[in-house]
């Protein structure tokens, strides 16, 4: 489980975050839904860590990543903001490198990295150099990284842009697959469809803050509106920034 | 979950190691400087040699040569011949004018007068002047040896001293100046074999936006470095090491005994060498991950490093030059090394102490600087450029 409580965080004169604070729970697919500058990369960096938070605390089954990184990062597959492969590195060795910094080496990972290399149905670009991949192909990759110690919370920033129709199923079922297994997941996203396809609870956040929170039919009865998009623009107050 | 079996700074390392063998440019620049420099060298000590040991003959004007034959005739057993080709341009001739009075003042034991005219400051025709200035002392002595034994005196009585010079500059210490030159290409290889790979696995890292995900995994972005660090050092040991072999092996093909001058290193010597440049590589690699992970891009951190590496010219070329002798600089990251090698190469009796002392020192500094970088890492300040 994912807790994030009265997150604050403040870059010069800039707030980023304020007071932010939801829930991502066990079995779930927690959708993190907010027009571009909302705070949303910020958020989830503070989750994992990457940058501190003024105040409150955001802990991955109750641990703080900002006081134990290490123990916390363990428990957390992480696709972020901006991936980036090495280009002289195959596929396999890529997800292989994540593998073993998980700790999981020889044996162990190589049958961690060949699973999830098959779950991605990407046996066939296995073992080939990244140079050349397209983009649906890198996030493929990038998505193995994050899966391949099973990890018991999915972190993803934006897991879709950029992706073609395959992919994009590829991504839900997987998405969908693992929730089935127990893991909390936890994504970010400016584009509506995808959130109401996807999520079991929506967090609307916007200038870092929680504009609302519940599941898609909740949302629409708030706003007494009947679809997703209508509700999310009256929550914000604008249609800016959002793709539908 | 396995339990992890290995440090996380091997598993970087490996990753690091493999990744940039197989990226060309990294290694090319690796070996091109190790190769390209001593061969540089070698080129360069060829034409000094051949300048040094130039057994042709010097071609200078001569006047008023028919006043005197025997003189012409003692110069010319000297290699010193009349010119009949003009001067190459930018050079200055070299004209030597025997006096018309030369045949009475011989006979009548008068100091003839002979005038040498060239530029004295000419550094390419110094070794020709001094070549004419001892062929005509020559000559001039070996008159006067005439004169007195003519009027019954044992000619050593103007000699009332003989000097004899015994030199005591080994072979190896005459070569010393000549080798300290080579020396700096052997110390600066360690910082140029391992720059790119520097380069590519920070700054890079930040280019190609993978360092985010790199630092959100769980290792400590100390351990990172350190895997990062070692990685890189290999491949400045990599160069360190072939210019330390090469630079003898093109050695032994120049003539250097033409000019007086052995280098005879051997394998121990060389096992030392190498030994004593692992951590100045670890140094090297340190101070250049410092800057290229401020950086932005790979373009930013090939600037910052350009300027990194006047560092090393200019602490070894300082000393080269101001001649200093403090026993500090024994001590010291760089000049430590520098010293050594320069006692190594000299043949003296290299000061062991020292030697080690300098060797920790630089590991200290070179892990205290990868510990900073960590630090520095951790900082969301740094990682995003806020």
């Amino acid at each position: 489980m994912i807790q994030v409580t009265e997150l604050r965080k403040q870059f010069g004169k800039v707030t980023a975050l304020d007071g932010l604070t939801f829930t991502a729970p066990e079995g779930q697919i927690t959708g993190l839904l907010g027009p571009n500058g909302a705070g949303k990369t910020t958020c989830l960096r503070t989750i994992y860590g990457l940058l501190k938070a003024d105040s409150g605390q955001a802990l991955i089954d109750g641990i703080d990543a900002s006081k134990q990184p290490l123990e916390a990062r363990r428990n957390i597959g992480i696709f972020p903001d901006k991936f980036g492969l090495y280009e002289r590195l195959t596929a396999r060795e890529q997800v292989a490198y994540f593998a073993a910094l998980h700790g999981l080496e020889k044996e162990a990972g190589q049958a961690a990295v060949q699973e999830a290399l098959e779950r991605l149905d990407m046996l066939a670009i296995a073992d080939r150099k990244a140079t050349g991949f397209s983009q649906g192909q890198r996030m493929k990759v990038a998505l193995a990284q994050a899966i391949v110690h099973r990890p018991k919370h999915l972190i993803l920033d934006e897991p879709s842009r950029g992706l073609d129709v395959m992919s994009t199923r590829i991504l839900r079922d997987l998405l969908r697959e693992l929730r089935s297994q127990g893991t909390s997941i936890l994504f970010s996203s400016h584009v509506m469809q995808e959130v109401a396809a996807l999520c079991d609870q929506v967090v609307v956040v916007a200038k870092g803050k929680v504009a609302a929170q519940g599941t898609t039919e909740e949302l629409c009865q708030l706003t007494g509106e009947s679809a997703l998009e209508e509700a999310f623009v009256k929550i914000i107050g604008t249609d800016e920034g959002i793709a539908a | 979950m396995s339990k992890s079996v290995r440090s996380p700074v091997g598993i970087v390392w490996r990753k690091e190691l493999k990744d940039a063998i197989r990226d060309k440019r990294s290694v090319m620049a690796a070996m091109s400087y190790a190769f390209f420099g001593p061969l540089l060298m070698a080129v360069a000590f060829y034409v000094m040699i051949s300048q040094l040991t130039d057994p042709s003959d010097v071609e200078i004007d001569i006047k008023g040569a028919e006043h005197a034959p025997a003189l012409i005739d003692y110069l010319q057993q000297q290699g010193i011949i009349e010119r009949e080709k003009d001067w190459p341009a930018g050079q200055q001739p070299i004209e030597l004018v025997i006096g018309e009075t030369w045949a009475d003042d011989i006979a009548t034991a008068q100091p003839a007068p002979v005038t040498l005219t060239a530029d004295f400051s000419a550094t390419k025709q110094r070794s020709d002047i001094r070549r004419i200035e001892k062929a005509i002392e020559g000559y001039s002595s070996k008159l006067s040896f005439i004169r007195l034994q003519m009027r019954g005196l044992d000619p050593r009585v103007v000699q009332p001293i003989d000097l004899v010079k015994h030199d005591t500059a080994t072979k190896g210490s005459r070569s010393a100046i000549l080798m300290g030159s080579v020396l700096i290409f052997i110390l600066l290889s360690v910082f140029f074999s391992g720059m790119n790979v520097a380069i590519d696995i920070s700054a890079g890292e930040r280019e190609r936006n993978s360092l985010e995900l790199l630092l959100s995994q769980p290792l400590s972005s100390h351990q990172l470095v350190l895997g990062k660090a070692f990685a890189a050092s290999c491949f400045a040991m990599f160069g360190g090491v072939l210019s330390v072999v090469l630079i003898p092996l093109i050695f032994r093909f120049l003539p250097l005994h033409e000019i007086g001058i052995s280098v005879a290193i051997e394998w121990p010597m060389m096992l030392l060498m190498v030994l004593m440049l692992a951590p100045l590589a670890l140094f090297a690699t340190a101070l250049q991950l410092f800057v290229s992970f401020r950086a932005k891009s790979f373009k930013e951190a090939q600037t910052y490093i350009s300027f990194l590496l006047m560092l090393p010219m200019l602490a070894v070329f300082g000393v080269e030059f101001a001649r200093l002798k403090n026993p500090v600089l024994y001590y010291l990251p760089l000049t430590g090394q520098h010293q050594a090698l320069l006692d190594i190469i000299k043949g003296e009796a290299l000061q062991w102490l020292p030697l080690l002392v300098s060797g920790v020192v630089t590991a200290i500094v070179s892990l205290l600087i990868i510990r900073f970088i960590g630090r520095m890492l951790a900082s969301e300040k740094v990682v995003f450029g806020l």
